[in-house]
């Protein structure tokens, strides 16, 4: 039995529901918040996952970034060092998706060429009249990435757990996998 | 005096804090003599342990053997509780794919209860402690 810990970035643009996300998550949602208030710099959250078919669990320490720009030169700081990435943007908002190359980009420059787990997130999916953004071509741009690939309604509590456990497993298979080469040197 | 590896655990020395741990590999196999068994971090940096001694030591050379440590802290204390570390040295180590680090660190003969390693960052997201050894000399008492 192990607890693993992981850095968690959640990032994106604006007001595409990243604290709404997070918070719904973490308080297994308990509460949806109806207003919109704009996260600057990070705001920390935690939660542990069990792993399925171990007695393993992640405790992922969530850090809700902000998504203007204004905020950027204190991310830097603040992302050193991650185990795990969560980007979203709103299906109903098609520069939201173009920008996530750029969120993308700024995570692997901090990871020093290290496999850094993540996963793509298309998030108001209960706006169905006003989806811009296929799940064809989102998912292709995932793939084409690296990144794991889902779709959420965080107001309707859609799916909101299935970006986290994605998350928490990929990173306990690459501790496997590590101590697996740390067996091997010997 | 011969000059003995002073961390081993049937020695009476002991890992007395370690900021994570997986069962199956405790920070007890950093200081069993065996580079085959090993202590892993769980996630996350900085990561650190500390060895005690039990008695006051005189150290003449560490030596630590390890996988994907970037930067290492290595800190003394004389104290009787793990208390006022003073840093030893500090360092950046090369990265050695699919070889353990060999890390030795001949410093000007101290005096030493615990010593406390820092591993401030990796080249990958988790790490392994295979060995440490101090040779050196028990004080008398």
């Amino acid at each position: 039995m192990v607890k693993l810990a992981a850095k968690c970035i959640l990032t994106g643009d604006s007001a595409v529901g990243k604290s709404a996300l997070a918070q719904m998550f973490c308080n297994d949602g308990a509460h949806f918040q109806k207003n919109y208030t704009l996260t600057t710099g990070v705001e920390l959250l935690v939660k542990t996952i069990s792993v399925p078919e171990t007695s393993d669990s992640v405790e992922l320490f969530l850090f809700d970034s902000a998504g203007k720009e204004l905020f950027s030169e204190m991310m830097e700081k603040l992302w050193e060092q991650p185990n795990v990435l969560c980007i979203v943007y709103d299906v109903t908002n098609e520069q939201s998706f173009n920008n996530c190359a750029k969120w993308l980009e700024k995570l692997r420059a901090q990871t020093l060429g290290m496999h850094l787990p993540g996963v793509l997130v298309g998030n108001k999916t209960d706006l169905i009249g006003r989806r811009v953004v296929e799940q064809k071509w989102a998912k292709e741009w995932a793939d084409i990435h690296g990144l794991q690939y889902c779709e959420t309604s965080v107001k309707e509590m859609e799916n909101i757990e299935a970006p986290f456990h994605i998350l928490a497993n990929s990173f306990h298979r690459l501790y496997r996998e590590k101590v697996e080469t740390f067996h091997s040197l010997v | 005096m011969k000059s003995t590896d002073l961390c081993l655990s049937s020695r009476g020395s002991e890992v007395v804090l370690v900021t994570s741990s997986d069962e199956k590999y405790p920070p007890e196999n950093i200081i069993d003599g065996s580079s085959e068994t090993f202590w892993t971090t769980t996630g996350m940096f900085p990561q650190e342990f500390i060895i005690s001694f039990h008695k006051c030591v005189k150290i003449s050379k560490l030596t630590i053997q390890c996988y994907l440590v970037r930067s290492l802290r290595i800190e003394k204390s004389l104290s009787k509780n793990p208390v006022d570390f003073e840093v030893c040295t500090e360092k950046d180590l090369q990265y050695t794919e699919g070889a353990l680090q060999t890390e030795e660190f001949s410093l000007p003969e101290f005096q030493a209860t615990y010593l406390r390693f820092i591993i401030k960052s990796a080249f990958d997201h988790f790490v392994s402690v295979h060995t440490v050894m101090a040779e050196g000399v028990a004080e008398n008492l």
